[in-house]
């Protein structure tokens, strides 16, 4: 029992020894680079506008599931005073349920970049009202990737795709629904093209008979798997184009650029994003209801939604697209670089073919139909 | 005397129970709770319902993956600690002691990672035989299904189970294993009569533990194969991450621990019905 | 004729150790060889580009790798000497002494191992709240206690269990305390296992992350952390550096037990 005390102790010691005299813990659902964005860079830059503040810098891990553990860990701290979080850094889902359940703070009146962000996603996340609560970091968008190599012309639509798919047997690789939000995604744009009205999936109302039109999509989809190989994750998609054992498969475009700048993908890479269209989602900045640097935190905020460190950080440093709106970083930005975000998926294409993901409870619907219907 | 000997027993074990209770037993109470209350509340099975619906397919899978890597894993470090503790060689028990270890320091989610890059089609083994000329390029096939968990599951715990069994071969008499050997018997033969059967206990124990741990690891079944279909631990992630199903992923989790404490009582009942013989 | 057979079983066990070499340091060889990749991708068989890169990113002043290891470390011994100062009471009770519903116990050690873990964590998060303990190193090593308990309490029953009655008869007849019979035979004889356990539990507590997430982030963190998101998110450069950089205590240890344990266990044989 001795040993217990003197751990305590020593402990307490650790715990004890102040980093600063403020500290602002951030912790953000994705990927390492995510972690380290506001490691390297928006923390020092905060750090040096604020003397005496310390920015902590934690990842949950990538995909939904890091989401979910910043989630969970405000839940086990409601009885608390205050929250071990300050920002958080989250997907559009666990962002819905969090502001329902009061976890996060309404905040975005005190931060004068929220009004440079107008577009639907700064409100509206998977049907849940959350204008107020949340700022978007960036957006991301779902494609596919094909190595040009292998693949001269690419499939434009989903109906090609399936075609080339069936030519080109297990060339076409996607991580089915439970290795990542990649997969995901191509299977609700799968269900936009071949399950009927794609607009009221993605706009509701919702209506719990909507799912019975999806029979003939799910099963059009488990034939196409017969074709298909199924990966092990986001990174294991990358990862198979990368040794080229796959052509084609669905990717994030910022894992996808990531993935090409750490030279993990041949150069000869492309994106295609296919019609009707896939999903993409923005990651928000957030500020727990319980945090006890709110002001602190809505600063940081401030400054990682500023047009400047948009353009700096965001578009150039890691080519993803801006999450305030792009008129914003006009001037801040060489046209190079604005460009590049732009080389296999032109504005146009974005437009037209990027979607957002389905209502909650339509999105429940796809997985669980997909687990019913096409994975068993 | 016994009674005074149980009330020591209980004394010396209750530190460690108490630790478990508190940060183990009480928690789990509330995943109880949630696997058997139903949507309306109220008790319900609903909960196990849905899971064997959706994922029955998955519960076997994973038996069957743990087991077989179990078994290969039992086999590998019989050879291992046999060959240590009996091998005549010294150079070459020197070079297996030096290396059979390492992927003991390996956490399950490198390992994973490793052998992702490693067994894929055009992965390092693959393009090694290739090189070597052992294959054509044409031969080569992808092992990131099944055969890709096993082998991460054998190449990560059998290090694990060779080492209790080594330490517990090398505390056998030594005496007893030369006589045999005089007498005539083959190495392979004191091996499987003499030794073993003195160390049943610690491989059981090993191979317990192992059967456990890989039940309970999420990393390898995500990352090296695909998801269709696969082991309870990614269904249990997937429910929570996907549904924020706590009922369902909780209800996975009763069946994963039914399945551990049947491996447990296996165990322990050989054990005392040994007990009982002696 | 004996030389050649002789010969031809060397010849064979050779081929088989190489065998198995391949087959175990493939996979480290890929960990290696990416942890200096800077490009890699088909068609090459073999990194493009070789470089320090990304030892130079995990090692970066504002990357805290060097602190996180450190605190990684002493959680894992800190989370040894606890478990171990649990497990060796409670093993040698499980092993020898009359206790009622033994199966019992021993099955309720295994649970913390085989249950999956977030569920208990997020619990376990909410009581350490209110105690006000979440985000210590005390907090993290009762976690990681908790957990890697089942393998220093079996693996200790095990090896009490092993150990032979007879030993401990002779002593206590010539005359030793029950006590002092525990120290000087029973317990030496049972340290091999015993101390295997320890590095078991010191490798699991290195590995853990989910508990350390709910109860210890973010005042503290650890290396596992890093590795979790690197690995997760497939950076296969810095999780393999990671990895290889969580090596070294692991090895470290696993070397230090080992000496300390030959000169024990030397000294006793035969006394």
């Amino acid at each position: 029992m001795r040993l217990f005390t003197i751990a305590t102790s020593l402990a307490a010691l650790i715990a004890a020894s102040p980093l600063a005299a403020q500290t602002l813990n951030v912790a953000s659902a994705g990927d390492q680079n995510m972690v380290d964005y506001v490691k390297d860079y928006l923390g020092p830059m905060f750090e040096k506008a604020h003397p005496g503040v310390k920015v902590v810098s934690v990842g949950t891990g990538p995909g939904d599931a890091g989401s979910q553990k910043i989630y969970e860990k405000l839940d086990a701290q409601k009885g608390s005073a205050t929250t071990d979080f300050d920002v958080v850094v989250i997907h559009q889902k666990a962002a819905g349920q969090m502001v329902k359940e009061g976890l996060l703070s309404k905040y975005t009146a005190d931060v004068d970049t929220a009004k440079l962000a107008t577009g639907d996603a700064a409100r509206n996340a998977l049907g849940t009202d959350v204008s107020g609560y949340v700022i978007p970091m960036f957006q991301s968008q779902t494609a596919l990737a094909y190595n040009a190599d292998m693949v001269k012309t690419p499939p434009a639509t989903f109906a090609e795709l399936a075609d080339w798919a069936k030519k080109n047997p297990k060339q076409f690789g996607y991580n089915g629904i439970k290795g990542g939000m990649s997969g995901v995604a191509f299977v609700a744009g799968w269900v936009y093209a071949f399950g009927g009205d794609a607009d009221k999936l993605m706009k509701g109302p919702y209506d719990a008979a909507t799912k019975a039109n999806w029979d003939k999509a799910f099963a059009e989809l488990k034939a196409f798997n017969a074709n298909a190989t199924i990966t092990p994750g986001n990174a294991g998609t990358l990862d198979m184009l990368n040794r080229g054992e796959i052509a084609i498969g669905p990717v994030w475009v910022d894992m996808f650029y990531s993935w090409q700048a750490d030279g993990k993908l041949p150069p000869n890479m492309k994106l295609k994003l296919v019609s009707p269209g896939m999903p993409g989602q923005p990651m928000y900045y957030s500020i727990p209801e319980k945090s006890a640097q709110k002001k602190l935190a809505e600063a940081f905020i401030a400054l990682a939604t500023s047009p400047q460190v948009q353009a700096d950080g965001i578009v150039k440093k890691f080519n993803w697209y801006p999450g305030i709106d792009a008129k914003n970083l006009e001037g801040k930005l060489d046209k190079a670089a604005w460009d590049k975000l732009f080389t296999d998926v032109t504005p146009a294409e974005l437009a037209s073919n990027g979607k957002p993901f389905p209502i909650a409870p339509y999105f429940n619907d796809i997985l669980e139909g997909y687990e019913k219907k096409v994975a068993n | 005397m016994s009674i005074s000997q149980r009330q020591l027993a209980l004394l010396l074990i209750a530190p460690g129970l108490a630790l478990v209770a508190a940060l183990f037993l009480y928690p789990l109470s509330f995943s109880l709770i949630s696997a058997f209350t139903g949507p309306q509340g109220g008790v319900s099975l609903d909960a196990f319902r849905k899971a064997w619906e959706l994922y029955s397919r998955d519960m076997l899978f994973t038996v069957v993956i743990v087991l077989a890597s179990c078994l290969f894993t039992g086999l590998a470090a019989i050879i291992i600690a046999g060959t240590l503790t009996l091998g005549e060689n010294r150079w070459i028990v020197g070079t297996l002691k030096a290396l059979y270890r390492w992927p003991l320091f390996i956490p399950f989610i490198v390992a994973a990672q490793c052998m992702r890059t490693f067994l894929a089609k055009n992965g390092l083994m693959n393009n090694s035989f290739v090189a070597m000329g052992l294959m054509e390029p044409l031969q080569a096939v992808s092992f990131l299904d099944w055969r890709g968990i096993v082998a991460t599951f054998v190449w990560k715990q059998t290090p694990f189970v060779a080492l209790l069994l080594a330490g517990a071969l090398a505390a056998l008499d030594r005496a007893t294993l030369e006589a045999g050997r005089n007498l005539g018997a083959s190495r392979l033969r004191v091996l499987v009569e003499l030794a073993l059967p003195q160390v049943m206990p610690q491989l059981l124990v090993a191979l317990v533990l192992s059967f456990v741990t890989m039940l309970s690891v999420l990393s390898v079944p995500m990352m090296v194969a695909g998801s269709q279909p696969t082991m309870l631990t990614v269904d249990m992630a997937f429910r929570i991450n996907s549904y924020g199903d706590y009922a369902t992923a909780n209800a996975l989790g009763v069946v994963t621990y039914l399945l551990s404490a049947g491996a447990a009582i296996i165990y322990l009942k050989r054990g005392m019905a040994k007990e009982g013989a002696t | 004729m004996m030389r050649l057979a002789s010969s031809l079983r060397t010849a064979l066990a050779a081929f088989l150790l190489a065998a198995f070499a391949f087959v175990l340091i493939g996979p480290l060889a890929n960990l290696a060889l990416w942890s200096v990749a800077e490009r890699w991708y088909t068609p090459y068989k073999l990194p493009v580009t070789y470089g320090t890169r990304y030892w130079e990113q995990v090692f970066r002043p504002t990357g805290d790798a060097m602190a996180s290891l450190g605190t990684s470390v002493w959680i894992a011994v800190l989370t040894v000497v606890v478990a171990l100062a649990l497990s060796i009471p409670a093993g040698y009770a499980l092993a020898r002494l009359k206790l009622p519903a033994r199966a019992f116990f021993m099955v309720l050690f295994l649970l913390p191992q085989a249950f999956p873990s977030v569920a208990i964590y997020i619990n376990v998060a909410r009581v350490f709240y209110q105690l006000g303990i979440n985000g210590t190193v005390f907090a993290v090593v009762l976690v990681h206690a908790a957990h890697g308990l089942v393998y220093s309490v079996w693996i200790a029953a095990a090896a009490f269990s092993a150990v032979d009655k007879d030993l401990e008869l002779a002593a206590r007849n010539i005359g030793a305390s029950p006590l002092r019979t525990f120290f000087s035979v029973t317990l030496p004889l049972a340290a091999p296992g015993i101390i295997a356990s320890g590095i078991f539990v010191f490798l699991e507590s290195l590995d853990e992350f989910t508990g350390t997430f709910f109860v210890g982030v973010p005042q503290v963190t650890t290396l596992p952390l890093l590795l979790y998101n690197a690995a997760m998110g497939g950076n296969y450069q810095v999780a393999s550096i990671t990895a290889l950089i969580l090596l070294v205590p692991s090895v470290l240890f696993m070397l230090f037990i080992e000496r300390f344990l030959r000169a024990d266990v030397l000294a006793k044989v035969g006394a």
